[in-house]
């Protein structure tokens, strides 16, 4: 137990450290831009006819910090509204809290992320261990080829492949943001309007990420098959079920690690999906406020999104801490 | 997802004892399987594309106002863009940056990733925990949104800076490879021969430990550039690069802007440089096969 505080801890530590480094760095990016974004918004404020006072304040609420002062004071500004969660406010959506529209936009991509990941864990899962049982016919190889081109397709090949073959010409579901005119809440429609703009998404995240997962179990059930206790359970006839939850319970630990590792990135890397698909999450929100030139929400969803990778990657080790003895005990590092 | 090769932890690293030895055994390989052999065609196609094809056309491309858009056809064998410029046209023409950015890229990794890994791995002690822990940093940030936000400060669209800020933000897996690599290699009895026999450590990294790291560099390397590959024209298709040259990633970003998804007219302008992805990918993952079998002998069938 004491152990695992020290291990949790330690992470925690090495968090926090890895989420200021990557606020300092979007805080100095921000500053480097090209023409300025701080001073650009305070000059055509001035312009505007709003006075000095004013135009600061304005300038403040937005970025978090005062384009005047030294960068060090704006600094220490910008990393106190940090601790409280206060992001500044979006350049786009006039007024309305960054924190609000990123954790907004965060709920999206979860869901996506969720149900796509856990779609492709049990496709590649049950594929993995076909291939590894016929790795010696063409089931196998033929599943192993596919495999790895699926894994190697890049997301945004899947997404707009979908996207033109099942909107454009069988006009199978529909794109574009949830329907506005029904009610948003725990209601039917509702309810189907969001499962049908999420269900294309979800197949395109599913359809790009299993040949990974396939991959892996299948060479992890090929050693898991190969160890010693498996031949001693054959010679002493122990049923073919029975051996294969032996196997199957060993082949999945290092599935899981994989499994929580790409939870993190695949909030990161749901950019193209969203983009494709048109889906309002996290990604989307990126890339839309780089067009825009909203800095204050790009910093929002950059943090946010490197923080749920870092949090993927803490709880990736704890939980391969927890499952797999040999990693508590200081085996392996 | 990781996008390393696996490291044998223990076996016989055997070091190609010339470069004959290397092609002669490649050629082996790939005779072996005919899927092999269709791998590294199609790999050699992309590069003799990238290397010959922009001479094959004029700089300015030539357009065809009635063909906007247009499907297939004898005169246009893949349909033409918004402009009524042939797509295979743009599709050749367009090879070259990207596999330049790809390989330069690719080049920047293995220097910075083999340095490091091999310093770390050899020297252990705090070099290695806090070149770690740089690696671990480069890891953990999420690279395509890491590019995304880059490239609001720095508009990196020529190949080489392309090149160069994929190979910056791309390193990090290749130096975990190589140092847990160097780690079991150093232990081993060649190594210590030599450390025994005072050779100097340039003689023990640069002849010793090298030769027997290179195998995974390469093979790493190649599954490295279809990955930069997709990074790439990635940016261009989300469009937050100006369009400085004509690539894939900028063909799918016009064809995106100008309908081709929602309409479904002039769809060969959109799927010329997704299939030319596919396809690049296949040939390198059926190549990657060969080099296996190549590096590591005990995977061979005779």
């Amino acid at each position: 137990m004491l152990a695992f505080l020290r291990r949790l801890a330690g992470h925690l530590v090495r968090g926090v450290v890895m989420i200021w480094v990557v606020t300092t760095f979007t805080f100095v990016l921000v500053r480097l831009m090209p023409g300025d974004p701080v001073q650009t918004q305070y000059e055509k404020l001035l312009a505007q006819g709003v006075s000095a006072e004013q135009a600061r304040a304005q300038v403040q609420v937005t970025y978090g910090f005062v384009p005047h002062g030294s960068w060090i004071s704006q600094y220490g500004d910008y990393l106190w509204k940090l601790l409280h969660f206060d992001l500044g406010k979006s350049v786009s959506a006039q007024g309305v809290s960054v924190t609000t529209e990123v954790l907004g936009a965060a709920k999206w991509t979860i869901g996506l992320v969720l149900a796509g990941t856990l779609l492709s864990f049990v496709i590649g899962v049950v594929l993995g261990v076909i291939a590894a049982m016929k790795r010696e016919g063409h089931v196998g190889s033929i599943l192993s080829l596919i495999g790895s081109l699926l894994h190697g397709i890049p997301q945004y090949v899947m997404a707009l492949v979908l996207v033109t073959f099942l909107t454009v010409k069988l006009k199978l579901f529909s794109t574009g943001p949830v329907n506005g005119l029904i009610d948003p809440g725990f209601n039917g429609p509702y309810l189907a309007s969001i499962i049908s703009h999420a269900v294309l998404p979800a197949a395109a995240f599913a359809l790009s990420s299993f040949g990974g997962y396939l991959l892996t179990m299948k060479s992890s059930v090929v050693s898991v098959l190969g160890d010693d206790f498996i031949l001693a359970s054959e010679l002493r006839g122990i049923k073919p079920s029975i051996i294969f939850r032996y196997v199957a319970r060993n082949a999945l630990l290092p599935l899981f690690t994989v499994l929580a590792l790409s939870l993190g990135f695949m909030i990161g890397g749901a950019v193209f999906i969203e983009h494709a698909f048109n889906y309002p999450g996290m990604g989307a929100m990126l890339i839309d406020s780089i067009g825009n030139r909203d800095y204050s929400e790009m910093s929002g969803a950059f943090l946010l999104i490197t923080g749920a990778v870092i949090l993927a990657n803490i709880a990736a080790d704890l939980l391969y801490s927890a499952i797999d003895p040999r990693v508590r005990h200081g085996g392996a590092t | 997802m990781s996008t390393t090769v696996d490291l044998p932890v223990s076996g016989p690293a055997v070091v190609p004892a010339r470069r004959t030895g290397f092609w002669r055994n490649l050629w082996k390989v790939l005779k072996r399987k005919p899927s092999r052999m269709v791998g590294a065609a199609i790999v050699a196609v992309f590069v003799l594309t990238g290397i010959v094809g922009p001479w094959l056309y004029p700089d300015n491309l030539p357009r065809d106002s009635d063909q906007i858009l247009a499907g297939p056809s004898a005169s246009h064998l893949l349909g033409t863009d918004f402009e009524g410029t042939d797509v295979l046209a743009l599709l050749i023409t367009g090879t070259r940056y990207v596999l330049v950015a790809a390989a330069f890229a690719a080049l920047i990794t293995v220097l910075i990733g083999t340095a490091f890994g091999l310093y770390a791995g050899y020297r252990r002690g705090a070099p290695d925990s806090v070149l770690m822990r740089i690696t671990d940093f480069v890891l953990t940030i999420p690279g395509f949104p890491l590019l995304l936000v880059l490239s609001t400060v720095w508009k990196f669209s020529s190949a080489l800076q392309m090149g160069l800020v994929l190979g910056l933000t791309g390193w990090g897996g290749l130096a975990r490879s190589v140092r847990s690599a160097t780690l079991s290699l150093r232990e081993r009895g060649f190594v210590e021969a030599a450390r025994g026999l005072g050779m100097p450590t340039r003689h023990i990294v640069t002849r010793e430990l090298l030769p027997n790291i290179a195998p995974y560099v390469a093979m790493n390397l190649l599954i490295g550039v279809t990955t930069f590959i997709y990074s790439q024209v990635g940016l261009f298709y989300l469009g937050v690069l100006p369009f400085t040259s004509n690539n894939w990633g900028v063909m799918i970003q016009l064809a995106v802007t100008n309908g081709v998804t929602q309409t479904g007219a002039g769809l060969g302008y959109l799927m010329a440089p997704l299939v030319s992805i596919l396809l690049l990918t296949l040939g390198v993952v059926l190549l990657v096969d060969a080099l296996d079998e190549v590096f590591n002998p005990r995977l061979r069938e005779d």
